[in-house]
């Protein structure tokens, strides 16, 4: 018990939490564990699961007494649904765009490599040019339906929303181990 | 469909959302510190293992300004933190208590017809 209430005084020194406060819960706790030692009731009985964990424990009191800011858990209650929007948002843009340019069929964009050679002054559309090394990447406006890209856009988007679904119908489930208020 | 969660998973997660009101009810009965509240809960049969240590729940009520503490004499040990409600903790108190009731009668309502029997 004793080394549980160490193992403690270890973590919130880590943590930066003053002495006065660290002492006040060390010894409130050393109390408790001996009075319920003393009545037969073991630590685990009576800390629970924090038994196992004492700098895990020692860190969750300090951040619900105030001490310490609360540690950051992954997919905080603010962070995760703007992220998670703004990624399911991306994604139906894409989605949109691609079912639109693959709809209409104009233009068809695709990446086309060059060796050197411009496109010739008469081909549809002849579009932006990407240097990138001895040869050239053209982004190419053309009607041919060989362009991929829309394609590879429409994939990914519905990847990407499949995704985004998976999150949202996981969100919100139950992952805290303090009990709530 | 998700699945049927299990009792014993149930029963805890029932326990979470009411243990501060259990913790503010029975240290309003009489100042107490730690340990003292949960042997007041276990004999009513509420036995917290499984929720999780009431010591950071202990720290929110104390930081939410729901109850207040001082050092005081046990019974023949050494000094311990006393806790008892603040004001607004037995307001908490009170409408926590109110929000339980109308939550469990209306459950209660639903699930009365409820004919409960246990194959031996």
């Amino acid at each position: 018990m004793s080394d549980f209430v160490e193992q403690c005084r270890l973590e919130w020194r880590r943590l930066g939490v003053p002495d006065p406060l660290a002492e006040e819960m060390a010894t409130e706790l050393a109390a408790d564990l001996r009075e319920a030692e003393a009545d037969g009731i073991s630590a685990e009985e009576f800390l629970g699961g924090s038994t196992f964990d004492p700098p895990s424990f020692a860190a969750t009191w300090a951040a619900e007494r105030g001490i310490i800011p609360a540690p950051s858990r992954e997919g905080s209650p603010r962070r995760r649904p703007f992220v998670l929007v703004a990624f399911t948002a991306l994604a139906a843009v894409t989605l949109t765009v691609a079912a639109l340019l693959l709809l209409t069929g104009e233009p068809k964009v695709s990446l086309v490599r060059s060796s050197g050679a411009r496109p010739h002054v008469g081909s549809p559309s002849p579009g932006l040019v990407l240097p990138s090394g001895p040869s050239r990447h053209v982004l190419v406006a053309s009607t041919s339906a060989s362009a991929p890209v829309e394609w590879i856009l429409l994939i990914l988007a519905i990847v990407a929303l499949g995704f985004a679904a998976w999150l949202w119908s996981n969100w919100g489930r139950p992952r805290s181990s303090v009990p709530a208020l | 469909m998700r699945r049927m969660v299990p009792g014993s998973q149930r029963r805890t997660e029932l326990l979470r959302g009411v243990l501060d009101l259990c913790l503010l009810a029975v240290m309003d009965e009489g100042p107490a510190y730690g340990y003292e509240m949960t042997k007041r809960l276990r004999d009513r049969g509420l036995s917290i293992v499984g929720e999780g240590s009431i010591y950071p729940l202990l720290g929110r009520l104390e930081r939410d300004g729901l109850v207040e503490t001082y050092r005081g004499a046990s019974n023949g040990g050494p000094p311990r933190k006393y806790y008892l409600p603040s004001s607004a903790g037995r307001l908490a108190l009170a409408i926590g208590v109110s929000e339980w009731r109308a939550a469990r009668d209306a459950v209660d309502s639903v699930l009365a017809p409820v004919k409960v029997e246990v194959a031996s």
